[in-house]
């Protein structure tokens, strides 16, 4: 309690605020602070305020907070908030378990309506009942009566209803069990007295878990993987291909689990790489094996050679062209974690804890938290096999004579959407997520988008992009403000899976002609990460920029190389 | 200034961070605008935590200034409650 009081008085006082309402029935009394206190460690450089709703009215407080200019919601559901009854400050008891029902699924109706008419840029974390019911029911208390197994049955299937909203997301409630016991969740004394149903641990542990929810950490976009004795059991160069092995017979099954996780975050659009000391011949005939539960299709790039594995991380992160920081390294040998993090600050280093299996659970669910994700876009189902094509794309065009006739036969087509809409989660994943090409590295909530979304005179515009090698999907968004023949752009990003394309040029290109723009400003700002667009400005103005900037129509023409893309307007916005 | 009243000080300035520290020795609910039940019960729960030993909520109607809630501490004080 003290450390999260004190956190929140060194909380900022400048800066767009990060506003949340808390929305339970009971005092939220320390629930209030230390869900505060965890919002404020996520949002370091900007103040968080928590507002608290009506005691006892939730969908009322779920009403009010849909007025509101905030943000985010955190709703902490107890039972009372299904009926009062079902609470231990309250002294009702109902006549039949019918009538309870009832009362339970007019509660959850009038809730389910209050949360879906909220707007859809308001992230909403919920909890649902995580204290014990009173013992009123006719059963002891180690049988599950039907009336709380109906009740479970309830609120089961209104998560699972509501989970499908865009930007709702529910505690994972096992997750919490480990985090917070059960049995030491419950205070009936600050219950009765205060009206905060929980211990201070207990109260702790839910802010954490719905702060997580309301402002969760960027995923990690790749995973690069040892082989010997971390993909598979054994070392290839003594046991051979077929000697290898990562299934249950062989009572090697830990490997099989981690190669089917990293089959699995490669379906969602992990990217997964291998660096291995080993002999490339062997490791290609294991990946011909077909009981292999990582399908060599879902791999790329392998580095596979006697080299230091510093060296295959750096050409694996710029095959896939991102940064270190993005990224898990995996391996069984500490001594290779730790060359490649010497080599590469910023990157996450797990060990593969070979034969050890508590601790291989646990590297398993620490590699599921990295890169877990809300939901998984079109997109991601492109980017493994657009980052191999990107490969084979800079490979061809780096090829200087050749490039232009290369980029005029690669039937390259842009799809400009003016009419985005402001809830396509992809648009703003896009924009917090890209750091090489990103106008200034300003990252956004739902709510901070949405309000800049309809400023006066605001405009978007999202670009997907396909050539003969694959589609990329949407890869490019730029959002700013027409003030007459000038325009304003605030945020530019583009995906390094696009580079070399001259997606670029024709972003701009196409800004021009469609507002029949004299002057493009820019509110750059350099960042530690934004290079290549500063290298682009650069080749557009004759030097790197350092703060916001403009340039003419007449400039840009002058420095726009040949552009050959196939331009199609999707949709047509303001 | 003894080492009870010196950790007690400590809970305040959490639980009361603008109010000046001389202020606090005689601070009461009349005294501080922002010192409301919500202020007591929290109060409460740092103290619990600084002093390792939990505070009657039955009480806290009656532990209105610092004075009171160093008599409270007098009153329950325990060879454990005084190592730091």
């Amino acid at each position: 309690m003290t450390e999260a009081l004190e956190i929140i008085q060194k909380a900022p006082r400048e800066g767009a605020t990060f506003d949340v309402v808390l929305a339970c029935g009971f005092t939220p009394l320390h629930l209030r602070t230390f869900l505060r206190a965890h919002l404020q460690q996520r949002f370091p450089s900007r103040p968080v305020n928590v507002a608290e709703g009506l005691y006892g009215d939730v969908p009322g407080t779920l009403a009010g907070a849909a007025k509101q200019p905030v943000q985010a919601i955190a709703l902490a559901l107890e039972w009372p908030d299904l009926d009062p009854r079902l609470g231990f400050r309250s002294s009702g008891i109902w006549r039949t378990e019918t009538e309870l029902h009832e009362t339970v699924d007019a509660a959850l109706a009038r809730l389910s309506d209050a949360i879906l008419a909220l707007p859809a840029h308001v992230r909403v974390a919920v909890s649902l009942p995580t204290t014990p019911l009173p013992p009123l029911f006719h059963t002891t208390g180690w049988q599950a009566s039907t009336a709380e197994l109906l009740l479970d049955q309830k609120l089961s299937i209104f998560a699972a209803t509501l989970a499908q909203r865009r930007g709702l997301s529910f505690v994972n409630f096992r997750r919490l069990e480990e985090d917070s016991p059960p049995a030491s969740r419950y205070d009936l004394r600050s219950d009765l007295l205060t009206g905060l149903p929980y211990t201070v641990a207990h109260a702790d542990a839910l802010a954490a878990a719905l702060g997580r929810l309301l402002a969760p950490a960027v995923p990690k976009k790749g995973v690069i993987t040892d082989l010997d004795d971390t993909l598979w059991d054994g070392i290839l160069g003594d046991a051979g291909p077929e000697g290898v092995s990562w299934d249950l017979a062989s009572h090697q099954h830990l490997h099989g689990l981690y190669q089917k996780m990293l089959a699995g975050l490669s379906e969602q659009g992990v990217l997964i790489g291998v660096a291995s000391k080993n002999d490339p011949d062997l490791v290609d005939r294991v990946f011909q094996r077909p009981d292999l539960l990582l399908p060599r299709a879902r791999v790329f790039p392998l580095e596979v050679h006697w080299n230091a594995k510093s060296g295959s991380v750096a050409r694996i992160l710029d095959a896939w062209n991102i940064g270190a920081d993005s990224v898990v390294f995996v391996d069984d040998s500490p001594m290779e974690l730790a060359e490649v993090a010497a080599a590469h600050p910023g990157i996450q280093c797990l060990r593969f804890p070979k034969g050890d299996y508590a601790a291989t659970l646990a590297m398993l669910r620490e590699l599921g938290d990295l890169a877990g994700k809300d939901y998984v876009s079109a997109e991601d189902a492109l980017r493994a096999e657009s980052i191999r094509q990107s490969a084979d794309f800079r490979r061809q065009a780096a090829d200087g004579a050749a490039t232009e006739t290369f980029l005029a036969q690669a039937n390259a087509r842009i799809e400009a959407d003016w009419g985005a809409s402001a809830n396509d989660q992809r648009v703003l994943e896009l924009v917090n997520k890209t750091n090489q090409f990103n106008l200034n590295g300003i990252r956004f909530t739902e709510a901070d988008w949405q309000a800049r979304l309809v400023q006066p005179g605001a405009f978007t515009v999202v670009f997907s992009y396909d050539d003969k090698f694959g589609p990329l999907g949407k890869i490019a968004v730029m959002q700013g403000t027409r003030q007459g023949a000038r325009l304003c752009i605030a945020v530019w990003v583009m995906s390094c899976r696009a580079f070399s394309r001259r997606i670029e040029h024709q972003c701009l290109k196409l800004l021009f002609e469609r507002f029949e723009a004299a002057e493009i400003r820019f509110e750059f700002a350099p960042t530690p990460r934004n290079g290549p667009l500063q290298q682009f400005f650069a080749d557009l103005t004759g030097h790197p920029p350092c703060a916001p900037f403009a340039i003419t129509r007449e400039q840009f023409a002058e420095h726009c190389p040949p552009l050959y893309h196939q331009v199609v307007a999707s949709r047509e916005g303001a | 200034m003894n080492d009870v009243d010196a950790r007690l000080l400590r809970c305040f300035r959490v639980v009361f961070p603008n109010v000046a520290e001389t202020d606090l020795r005689t601070a009461s609910q009349d005294s501080i605008e922002t010192w409301d039940s919500v202020a007591t019960i929290t109060l409460a729960n740092v103290i619990e935590d600084e002093f390792h030993r939990p505070v009657d909520f039955e009480r806290l109607d009656e532990l209105t200034s610092f004075d009171r809630f160093r008599e409270y501490l007098a009153e329950k004080a325990t060879p454990e409650m005084d190592a730091p």
